[in-house]
């Protein structure tokens, strides 16, 4: 039996050698876009990370089929079908999850915090992927959809809420966390005449997976007008130690 | 909890139960010690030592008699050890060494002592700020406590713990690191005096303390003092305790050569001091009083017992003080005129120790501050009278002149009276004090605290 000739199977050499590049780039361009961006904000960095990955298969996967005599219209035209069809049907949740997204990066509150949005209050004690959950004073439970805040001013009222910086940060699960804790304690106290003195860092321990380490770490700060600047400096220092603890070099 | 759920528990001290010798190579470069060892394998007194203290007279039995009674079922203990296999297996228990590197060992030890100087009111320089916290020895005191919540929560993720028993002061941060929410028991072994901890201080060290679910202190005393505090949880008072059937009655020739060896004579009326070479312990104050009396009773003499401890010791922190404060001892004895009647007997095993107890007319805890004060009860099992500080914890259960004899460790005059005092009635007020003596010792035995420890215990994990 006679195989077809060579020039048959070039647009697929060519599609998997452009899948193959793509997912390289794809991994490079996640990266490099995780550690620039967690460079300032480690909360973002895992989020910024995935969104490049996600735009490089995009144009990589568009040359691919393109190779494959496949209009490069048609895969955009599905691609904005199928993104438009789950924005309008999953608009609610969407905002909610992504009203969640940014209240972790631009937290006003924590759980156990006591707040006031939209007419409500109480303490929160839970914070998922849809609403966020206050016990009220009279003991109700209050399910609060994520989008209400940041629609709606927020009002922490638990003492000293200014003063909490909190910074999540994920690790992997082979970090030598003594160390990362140790040097990070060290780092930050370079910055302690900008932060309360009576409150040294602290860094619990949220949840464990077989692949990474979810942590927090609380500082307070001394003056309110330096939060913005205090929360970016800690974030710094926590992704510079962070990227240091987990490269191989050390 | 009943007979049939026995709990899991991870008990986490400082000082290990078993010190090992530092072992070198034939190139005197130290060797990497096992991984693991059985414990019938290894030899008491060759392969290893138990650790002086409380660790040995306290925790160590009352995890053996809770196994025993089938109120737990796997133990697990943490300490720190620089030496020895990383892993000892017991049959009740396995014991599991952490070590971290000689530099940082050192600033950790800066911090403990910092923290126990200040806590027990003997820094002249008490600090006035939180700087402790944020300095850079400091930071090794929280690699130390990560380390070993680190190991803590490895063996959690195999054994799947129900309660995790953490002891003294050195492990406070561990509360916080674990990041788990099954139930978290802490041991404050020393005083507790809220007006000795810095202002400063002050929110760090109730933040810490709040993340144990319950705190167990020594003495009513600590737990009011605790509560004013600001500790939120649930505090509980439970005496320390001793297993008396780990206590023997030396024959009385066995007695005398034992005593002989530390320059003890037949005809000396002998005064005994049992504690750790250390400022805190105070023996200055009886050689102080020794002195007073020496006129009026040539044939007194002082036996000093101990040496140093975990932290001292070269298998150990390797953070001596104790032979410079022996040196200032011999020195202090010396200058009073009394150098040949002050007598020192270094690190004794248990059953030296049970020998000196038993040739002492009485003993005398003389500590400047102390968490409880154990020897106290060790001297009434022996049926001693003792002589004891007030700022003993112990003292709380003292009843002057009807179970001891109390002073106040500042007052050299009223210890040489309270001397004089059984020095001039050992049959008639020595003979009811170590009565009284044998009554009070009820609260402090392994039985009580077993069944309040299993309590205890069981009320934590049924929250």
């Amino acid at each position: 039996m006679l195989l077809p000739p060579l020039s048959f199977w070039l647009p697929f050499i060519y599609f998997a050698v452009i899948l193959a590049i793509t997912w390289a780039a794809g991994r490079l361009a996640g990266l490099l876009l995780g550690r620039g961006v967690g460079q300032t904000m480690p909360q973002v960095s895992a989020a910024a990370g995935r969104v490049g990955t996600v735009v490089v298969w995009l144009v990589g996967g568009t040359f691919a089929i393109q190779e494959l005599g496949v209009s490069p219209y048609v895969l955009l035209l599905v691609i904005l079908l199928i993104g438009l069809a789950a924005v309008v049907a999953l608009r609610e949740p969407l905002q909610n999850i992504g009203a969640r997204y940014f209240s972790d990066i631009y937290t006003p509150f924590k759980l156990g915090d006591t707040v006031k949005v939209a007419g409500y209050s109480g303490k929160v004690i839970e914070i998922n992927p849809i609403t966020t959950v206050l016990l009220s004073d009279d003991d109700a439970l209050l399910s609060i959809p994520n989008s209400t805040f940041i629609r709606e001013v927020v009002t922490n009222t638990s003492p000293q809420a200014w003063r909490e910086v909190n910074v999540p940060f994920s690790v992997g699960a082979n970090t030598d966390l003594a160390r990362l804790e140790s040097d990070l304690r060290k780092s930050l106290g370079k910055l302690r005449s900008h932060l309360d003195p009576r409150f040294p860092p602290v860094i619990v321990t949220r949840s464990r997976s077989a692949q990474s380490t979810e942590l927090t770490l609380t500082v307070l700060i001394r003056r309110p007008e330096e939060r913005d600047a205090v929360t970016a400096e800690v974030g710094k220092r926590v992704a510079e130690l962070v990227q240091q603890t987990q490269s191989p070099r050390r | 909890m009943s007979a049939e759920q026995q709990l899991d528990i991870c008990v986490n001290t400082q000082t290990p139960l078993l010190l090992f010798p530092p072992v070198t190579g034939s190139e005197g470069v130290p060797s990497r010690p096992p991984e693991s060892a059985r414990l019938e394998q290894l030899e008491e007194g060759v392969d290893y030592t138990f650790s002086p203290g409380g660790v040995t007279r306290m925790v160590y039995p009352l995890i053996r008699r809770l196994h025993e009674d089938q109120l737990i079922g796997q133990a697990h203990w943490v300490s720190l050890n620089p030496f020895g296999p990383r892993e000892v297996r017991t049959p009740a228990f396995t014991l599991h060494n952490v070590a971290i590197a000689p530099e940082r060992l050192a600033a950790y030890g800066n911090v403990k002592e910092t923290i126990w100087g200040t806590v027990h009111g003997l820094r002249r320089d008490a600090p006035e700020s939180a700087d402790l916290f944020w300095s850079d020895d400091f930071s090794e005191y929280a690699y130390y406590n990560r380390l070993t919540a680190e190991k803590i929560r490895a063996l959690d993720a195999t054994y799947d713990f129900d309660v995790f028993y953490i002891h003294d002061f050195q492990q406070l941060a561990i509360g916080d690191m674990l990041g788990t929410l099954k139930p978290k028991l802490y041991r404050w072994h020393i005083p507790f005096a809220a007006k000795e901890i810095p202002p400063a201080w002050r929110s760090a060290m109730t933040a810490y303390l709040n993340s144990y679910d319950a705190v167990v202190v020594s003495t009513d005393r600590y737990q009011a003092q605790l509560e004013e505090f600001g500790y939120t949880g649930r505090i509980v008072k439970l005496y320390p305790f001793v297993d008396e059937t780990e206590y023997t009655m030396p024959p009385a020739d066995e007695v005398a050569a034992t005593c002989a060896r530390f320059g003890v004579r037949p005809e000396d009326r002998l005064v005994v001091v049992v504690g750790r070479m250390d400022p805190m312990k105070g023996q200055d104050r009886p050689i102080r009083a020794l002195a007073k009396l020496a006129g009026a009773h040539p044939d007194v003499r002082l036996l000093l017992v101990g040496n140093g401890s975990f932290s001292g010791s070269k298998a150990g922190l390797g953070l001596s003080k104790a032979a410079q404060w022996r040196a200032e001892l011999e020195r202090l004895a010396v200058e009073l005129g009394i150098g040949d009647r002050v007598l020192f007997s270094g690190h004794v095993s248990q059953r030296d120790l049970d020998a000196c107890y038993e040739r002492a007319e009485f003993t005398l805890l003389s500590s400047i501050q102390e968490g409880f004060g154990l020897v106290v009860v060790e001297s009434w099992i022996h049926g001693k009278p003792a002589i004891v500080s007030k700022r003993a914890g112990v003292a709380e259960l003292v009843k002057h002149r009807k179970n001891a004899l109390l002073y106040d460790p500042e007052d050299v005059e009223a210890l040489a009276d309270q001397m004089a005092l059984l020095l001039a009635d050992p049959r008639g007020l020595g003979q009811r004090l170590a009565e009284g003596g044998a009554v009070a010792m009820r609260k402090c035995t392994i039985e009580a605290a077993a069944r309040a420890e299993s309590l205890l215990l069981e009320e934590v994990v049924n929250g």
